[in-house]
């Protein structure tokens, strides 16, 4: 960490903040300029706030230089995570599509999807049971029913499923049903259920807050990590902007900035980043171009009379056509789409 | 046009809105809905301002309905438009490659770089020689002596040129020297300069400013269109938002949304919109896979020495690389590199 003094900060407060430094268990470095005093604090600083030091008199600015995170590090842990999941693995050489509904409205139209997408090549299943939307008035889920046409759904087609996770009082139930919890966007700071699913030893798909920084998003897998659970896969899903033409505008650049810094597998939901069903194939397969390891996509047999987000989720023909130009993409990557599972799941 | 009038509108507020529709050669469509009144205003709308209605009493919102662009949109044009240039064309099954240093620094530098980007497979030269800088006291461009050289990098490659025009006093010198004439980021919403443009046959190439959404994108193009220069090409350069990774947010949906909107070619500048050349050839690939019509992109001999945009410019080498691999997803989405000039 540098801390920037102000031009004329006296002798004392120069001596406060060497002192502040050793306290915290750094080494300071002075550096004496033509205007400014800059003093270095050396040492693992990434569990030292900049308040500390900004809050001492005469200092101007406190600049941190090393990541506040260190186990999503790529720093910390160089190669690429790889997780085993039912029957494929993400972060690796293979790309992993999760498709299936926004929200499990019925058992017909899950095990509708649930077929159709894996006919398509998809690897695993998504479907909300506890929606969080913006509205009160409207749909909100199934809630442990929908959980219980989640587990049929694996039972019968083998595919894994990702079900969103939006209370700490709903972890218990949901890590008897799902292979994987989601975190969703709402939710991506709400620091106690991070801790919690943290002790799990589920993985989690942790989606980037829609007005979170890429630094932000890793803090946050860094609560996940440290409480003892390895397996976080972080995706991008759009962030908030001032353009309307979509519903979030997809930042493509977060794909390759996460590759580097973190270890961790990173997916894009094109389905949110554009809010638009006709612009989802462009973007997935811009995502793959940019290096994502996995896309996660909303596919509904009939959007039109979907119970949530109908206007951004594929019909399953669609889907199709998607994963064929992706299988095009990932090979020019040299990298290829996972296997569907084929055994039924236990 | 949709006007929703307030809970409460009078019956002659109502009948005011009817009136001022029919003063703009409109047709007026009444809905009475049981809280709010909200009236249809039908036909050609496009030269039609919202506030003409916004400030009725009684009005409280107008929506629009049909799109304000008309020579840019798809709906008058649904084929795209593809423009040839020396050797090539931009907009077609082509994917055309735009590169060059950002700033023109000497003869040496830049006939240096026309020739490395040439043999690595680029279309067309970019250089600046009046630079937009966001500090008075750094490099502003060689002007007309950097012209000179572009002229003389475009003899040596055959290579067209595309250079940026800042002011409507550069436009009558610049005509004589390039190919394409830039519009920058900061200067998007230039409308004397668009219109100084529209007047010239040169195609431009029309940057998307960093705060300005789609919609004001293509309205600025139709400045140009409608001056009766047919010939723009629209470019995604990044976004401002929150995010600090990076020094632009790429706002890759712009591709498919802008393709679906507009006949115009699209292309994307990742070297803007990354601002880091580490991601540059990531995000490139992410343009053309999602759609883009072609690429720009800084390319510098040295950039730890260039006087402007080192951070963000590849190095020849780098380039090579990215050139191979776009043209690989250029492949796989059933489009080719457009030909390299002889």
């Amino acid at each position: 960490m540098m801390i920037i003094m102000k031009p004329g900060a006296s002798q004392v407060e120069i001596e406060h903040v060497l002192e502040e430094i050793k306290v915290n268990g750094l080494t300071p470095h002075l550096s004496v300029g033509e205007d400014h005093t800059v003093i270095g604090a050396i040492g693992d600083t990434h569990a030292v706030e900049t308040a500390v030091f900004e809050v001492l008199d005469g200092v101007e600015s406190v600049i941190r230089i090393s990541q506040p995170y260190k186990l999503a590090s790529r720093q910390f842990h160089p190669k690429n995570s790889v997780f085993p999941l039912d029957g494929f693995s993400v972060g690796g050489n293979e790309i992993a599509i999760i498709a299936g509904p926004c929200s499990v409205e019925s058992r017909e139209q899950l095990l509708e999807t649930a077929w159709a997408v894996k006919a398509a090549g998809a690897q695993a299943l998504r479907g909300g049971v506890f929606k969080p939307r913006t509205s009160p008035y409207t749909f909100q889920g199934l809630g442990e029913e929908g959980l219980e046409l989640v587990a049929e759904a694996r039972q019968v087609t083998g595919l894994p499923v990702v079900v969103e996770i939006t209370s700490i009082t709903q972890l218990d139930m949901m890590v008897k049903y799902v292979d994987v919890l989601q975190v969703g966007a709402r939710n991506m700071q709400n620091f106690a259920l991070l801790s919690a699913i943290g002790k799990t030893q589920t993985p989690v798909l942790l989606k980037r807050g829609m007005s979170a920084t890429i630094e932000e998003l890793l803090m946050a897998s860094e609560y996940i990590l440290s409480g003892g659970n390895q397996r976080v896969i972080l995706c991008e899903r759009g962030i908030r902007t001032f353009e309307t033409a979509t519903r979030n505008t997809t930042d493509i650049n977060a794909i390759p900035v996460l590759k580097s810094l973190t270890h961790l597998p990173v997916i894009l939901d094109p389905s949110h980043s554009t809010g638009h069903a006709d612009y989802v194939g462009a973007v997935a397969r811009a995502a793959i171009a940019a290096g994502a390891d996995g896309l996660i996509i909303e596919v509904h047999p009939d959007p039109a009379h979907a119970l949530s987000d109908g206007r951004q989720s594929l019909k399953p023909e669609k889907f199709v056509e998607l994963v064929k130009q992706i299988h095009l993409i990932a090979e020019v990557m040299g990298r290829k789409l996972a296997p569907v599972p084929t055994t039924q799941a236990a | 046009m949709l006007i929703i009038m307030h809970p409460g509108a009078s019956q002659e507020q109502v009948a005011n809105v009817i009136a001022a529709i029919e003063r703009q050669n409109l047709t007026s469509h009444l809905i009475q809905g049981v809280e709010q009144t909200v009236i249809g205003a039908v036909g050609d709308s496009h030269a039609v301002g919202k506030e003409v209605f916004e400030i009725l009493p009684g009005v409280a919102g107008v929506t629009r309905i049909s799109q304000p662009y008309k020579l840019a949109s798809r709906q008058f044009h649904p084929l795209d438009s593809v423009f040839p240039l020396d050797g090539f064309s931009v907009g077609g099954e082509e994917i055309a490659i735009i590169a060059g240093p950002c700033s023109v620094e000497s003869r040496s530098q830049v006939l240096e770089i026309a020739q490395a980007i040439r043999e690595a497979g680029a279309n067309a030269l970019r250089g600046g020689v009046f630079k937009p800088r966001t500090s008075p006291y750094v490099f502003q461009g060689l002007g007309e002596e950097g012209l000179e050289y572009l002229a003389e990098a475009r003899e040596l490659t055959g290579m067209p040129i595309v250079a940026e025009v800042m002011s409507v006093a550069q436009v009558e010198l610049m005509v004589k020297y390039v190919d394409v004439l830039q519009i920058g980021a900061r200067n998007m919403q230039n409308f004397s300069l668009l219109r100084a443009i529209g007047e010239t046959r040169v195609p431009i190439l029309l940057k998307r400013g960093m705060s300005a959404t789609i919609e004001e994108l293509l309205m600025a193009s139709e400045y140009i269109l409608a001056g009766g220069n047919p010939r723009v090409i629209l470019c995604e350069r990044g976004i401002r938002t929150f995010e600090t990774a990076t020094r632009n947010t790429t706002d890759i949906n712009a591709i498919p949304v802008l393709k679906s909107l507009t006949h115009l070619p699209v292309i994307l500048d990742p070297s803007h919109s990354t601002g880091l050349s580490e991601y540059v050839a990531a995000v490139a690939k992410a343009g053309v896979a999602a759609g883009a019509d072609g690429l720009i992109i800084e390319v510098h001999n040295d950039p730890a020495n260039a006087l402007s945009d080192g951070r963000q410019s590849l190095t020849p080498e780098k380039f090579a690389t990215l050139v191979r691999q776009v043209k690989l997803v250029a492949e796989a989405v059933d489009r080719h590199l457009a030909p390299v000039i002889d």
